[in-house]
Formats: C-alpha cells, sequence, structure tokens
C-alpha cells in the first residue's frame, strides 16, 4: 500500500491507499492516520480486505502502540469493516465514531477498544500537540456522519464528500479540476441523498480555513481546487435515485 | 479455498447441524413422556392384569425426561462450544494478518512494535483452544449419555412387552406404548449417530 506524507509541520498527516495488492473487486480507498509526539490517529481504518497492507504501511511511520485512537466517519463496511482485527490489535484503543453507529459498529466485533461516541453537535479531540475537530456531516452520505478538521494543518478529511471513482492508480491530487468532474459527479448525485444537508454542510465548511480537502476516494483537493469543489458541490442536485 | 478453511467452515455447519439433528429428538421425547402417563392411566385400569407393567411407566416417564434435559444440554453445549469456536477464528484469523505483515514488512521501522501484540493473540489463541477443547469433551460425553439412555430405553422396550403378555385384554395397549418406546429410542438413537458423525468433522478440526 502506498503511503504518502501530507502534511508534516509538528506533527504529521499521512494518507494511505492505492494498494497493488487489492482485490479489484473492491473500490480503493484512502486511510489518513495523524501522528503527534505522543499519540496517533487512524481515520477511516478501511476493510478487512486492506487491513495487513495497512497495518504494514502505518509500521514505517509509527509502532502500534502509539495508535492510541481510531475514527470512523460513518459505519460503511470500506470505512471500518477492519475493526475486529483492530480490536485484537489496539486493545487499549479508543474509536470515536457517531454515537447513532455504536450498536450497530459493534457487530463488526469489538472487545476490547473504547466506543466514544461523538454527539450530533460534533466534539474536539486533543491528540497533545494538535486539536482537531470533528465536523458534523449528517446525510452526507450517512445517517450520522463526520469529518476531521485540524485546524493548524487546515487540512479537512472529508469522508465520501469529494469522493471519486477512478483508477487505483491515479494521482493523489486532483490536477485538473474540470477533468476530474466526471469522475465524481455521479457518486455525489447517487450517494448523497439530501439537498439540505448539502448546502448546511458547505455553508458551515466555507468558514474554515481549508489547504487541503481530504476525501476517503479518488484524489486530495489542494489550494484553489478546494473552492471550485464547494462551489460545484453547492450547484450540484443530489438525491437523484428518486425520480422528480 | 485450502483444505484447512474447508473443514474450519465445516466446524461452524457441524455444531449447528447437531443442535439441528437433536431438535427433532425434543418433540419425539415428549411424545414418550405423554405415552408413558397414558400408559400409566391404562395400567391402573387394568390393576391386577398389569402388575408388572406399572412401574415400568415410570421408567418411561424418567427416560422421556432424560432425553428432554439431554437434548437440551447438547444444544446448549453446541450453541457454546460455537460461539469459542468464532472467537478462536478471530484471534487465528488477526493473528494471520499480523503474521502476514511481519514477513512482508521486515524493514519497517516499527516493525517490532508487532511482536507483543502477536505474542498478547498467541496467548488468548492458546487460552480459547484449552476452553473448545473442554467444552468439545463435554460435548462428546453428552452424546454418549443421550446413547446410553436410549440402549436403556430398549431394553425396557424389551422387557414391557414381554411383561404386556400376560395382561389379558389390556396387552394390545400396552404393546403400542412399548413399540412407541421402542420406536422413539430407535429414532434417537439415529439422530446421536448423525451427530457422531458431525462430530468427527469438528474432531478432525481440532486435531488437524
Amino acid at each position: 500500500m502506498k503511503s504518502t506524507k501530507i502534511y508534516d509541520n509538528g506533527h504529521q498527516w499521512f494518507m494511505f491507499g492505492r494498494d497493488p495488492e487489492k482485490p479489484e473487486s473492491i473500490i480503493d480507498t484512502n486511510q489518513y492516520m495523524i501522528v503527534t509526539d505522543e499519540r496517533a490517529l487512524l481515520m477511516d481504518p478501511g476493510g478487512i480486505e486492506v487491513f495487513a497492507p495497512m497495518l504494514g504501511a502505518i509500521l514505517h511511520h509509527a509502532n502500534v502502540e502509539h495508535i492510541t485512537d481510531l475514527f470512523a466517519s460513518h459505519q460503511d463496511p470500506d470505512i471500518i469493516s477492519s475493526l475486529g482485527l483492530w480490536d485484537q490489535a489496539l486493545p487499549h484503543a479508543k474509536l470515536h465514531a457517531p454515537w447513532i453507529w455504536e450498536s450497530f459498529l459493534r457487530h463488526f466485533g469489538m472487545e476490547n477498544i473504547q466506543y466514544v461516541g461523538i454527539p450530533d453537535e460534533g466534539s474536539e479531540i486533543n491528540l497533545g500537540t494538535v486539536n482537531l475537530k470533528f465536523i458534523p456531516a449528517h446525510y452526507l452520505h450517512a445517517s450520522g456522519n463526520y469529518h476531521v478538521y485540524d485546524p493548524k494543518a487546515r487540512i479537512l478529511m472529508s469522508g465520501d464528500v469529494g469522493a471519486a471513482l477512478e483508477s487505483d492508480q491515479s494521482p493523489i491530487f486532483v490536477d485538473d479540476f474540470e477533468e476530474h468532474i466526471p469522475k465524481m459527479k455521479m457518486f455525489h448525485q447517487r450517494w448523497m441523498p439530501s439537498n439540505r444537508a448539502k448546502n448546511d454542510w458547505i455553508k458551515r465548511v466555507r468558514e474554515l480555513e481549508i489547504d487541503y480537502l481530504a476525501p476517503q476516494h479518488g484524489r486530495i483537493f489542494k489550494g484553489e481546487n478546494v473552492t471550485k469543489f464547494l462551489d460545484w458541490f453547492e450547484a450540484l442536485e443530489v438525491g437523484t435515485a428518486i425520480a422528480s | 479455498m485450502s483444505t484447512d478453511s474447508k473443514l474450519k467452515e465445516s466446524r461452524f455447519v457441524a455444531l449447528a447441524s447437531i443442535a439441528a439433528e437433536l431438535h427433532s429428538v425434543m418433540a419425539v421425547a415428549k411424545g414418550v413422556s405423554l405415552a408413558a402417563k397414558n400408559a400409566k392411566y391404562i395400567s391402573a385400569q387394568a390393576g391386577e392384569n398389569a402388575l408388572g407393567f406399572q412401574p415400568i411407566t415410570d421408567f418411561i416417564d424418567e427416560i422421556s425426561q432424560q432425553a428432554i434435559t439431554g437434548v437440551n444440554s447438547i444444544n446448549e453445549a453446541a450453541l457454546k462450544l460455537s460461539k469459542i469456536a468464532v472467537y478462536e477464528q478471530r484471534s487465528c484469523n488477526a493473528y494471520q494478518r499480523f503474521n502476514l505483515v511481519y514477513t512482508k514488512h521486515k524493514n519497517a521501522n516499527h516493525i517490532k512494535s508487532l511482536s507483543d501484540t502477536m505474542i498478547r493473540v498467541e496467548d488468548k489463541m492458546e487460552t480459547t483452544s484449552k476452553k473448545y477443547k473442554h467444552r468439545l469433551n463435554e460435548l462428546v460425553e453428552l452424546l454418549e449419555s443421550m446413547d446410553e439412555c436410549m440402549r436403556s430405553a430398549q431394553s425396557i422396550a424389551s422387557v414391557s412387552r414381554i411383561v404386556t403378555s400376560s395382561s389379558n385384554e389390556y396387552q394390545a395397549k400396552l404393546e403400542i406404548v412399548a413399540n412407541s418406546l421402542d420406536e422413539a429410542a430407535k429414532f434417537i438413537k439415529e439422530k446421536v449417530s448423525g451427530s457422531y458423525h458431525h462430530l468427527n468433522h469438528i474432531k478432525a478440526y481440532s486435531n488437524g
């Protein structure tokens, strides 16, 4: 699995993905990790299939005991079906995830890890040298859904918002925004159910200072492409599976 | 699919099959219990003509109760064993993946930090394996006990036939009870034998 350091200034952000050994039939996912001197937070650690390559990639940057916290933006299998395996690897870790999904996520097998339910209004986590915000993103796409904002690194881990369906070998960053649109249009129209939820999220996110918008599938938006994405998403009609 | 994973798969199916196999025994055992109560009534009516049969009805009732209790215990033991097997499988699954990481990422800076995790999971697997073997022996004993119980039931059925031959006009009625006990015992023995067959799959995994 490929690992890319996307930020390094006092603490680090890593992105993992583009695994060449991943079975073709499963969707490619981006996993993220924030490492501080004392702790590490693993965000949307992925499905069972990517557990071993993911753990292997992590061990190049942090040791097992360093990973104290996990975050799941929502309950989907590509986000967190590896939970039962992380539960064996990190018995003392905490899982920060939507309160609404606790009894569902426990079906993946969780006997050791502590579940910290994120309230509807969001919350914060302090990793020692960095304070992170769990930003509500309900109905984008799950009914209980959060993104992670790092005000110091100015990075928003945006879960399925900004996701694109494309080749496993695609670059890490969006280069040409216009060319990227066809790769994400259908995904957002179909997976995102609510225009109201979408517009509320855009309004709140526009108030944040964001250099990188990092989705769970596809490429990271950098600099002016972040604003371009927000403008494009605002204009997009979502929830299109229901005929109007 | 490897032979090992086929065996693992059949272990869960085999445990569920034992419970399913013996589920039908419950209805039969309840039927025998009812027949025993009926026989008690008939032999009371028969009075001196069925003197030898009266204590036998108590045995029949006792055996049917033993069968009902036995089936419940076997179901419970199979369920417990199945839960331990799932738990063992999960630890084993995690360990295999840790091992894969260890082999493939020998040169990772922090690879040694995985050693403690692997030792911990290995210890857990050993403890679970001991629990599993203990529960498996318990299940074997319960099946043996059920088999023994049904052998007794068949002996009682034979004795019943001899005793009923001197019961004059009640002979036919009491013979029906003896036959129903014999048939029930045969049926239950068949089910126990089927359970042994499933148990062999489970044992093959444990020894494998």
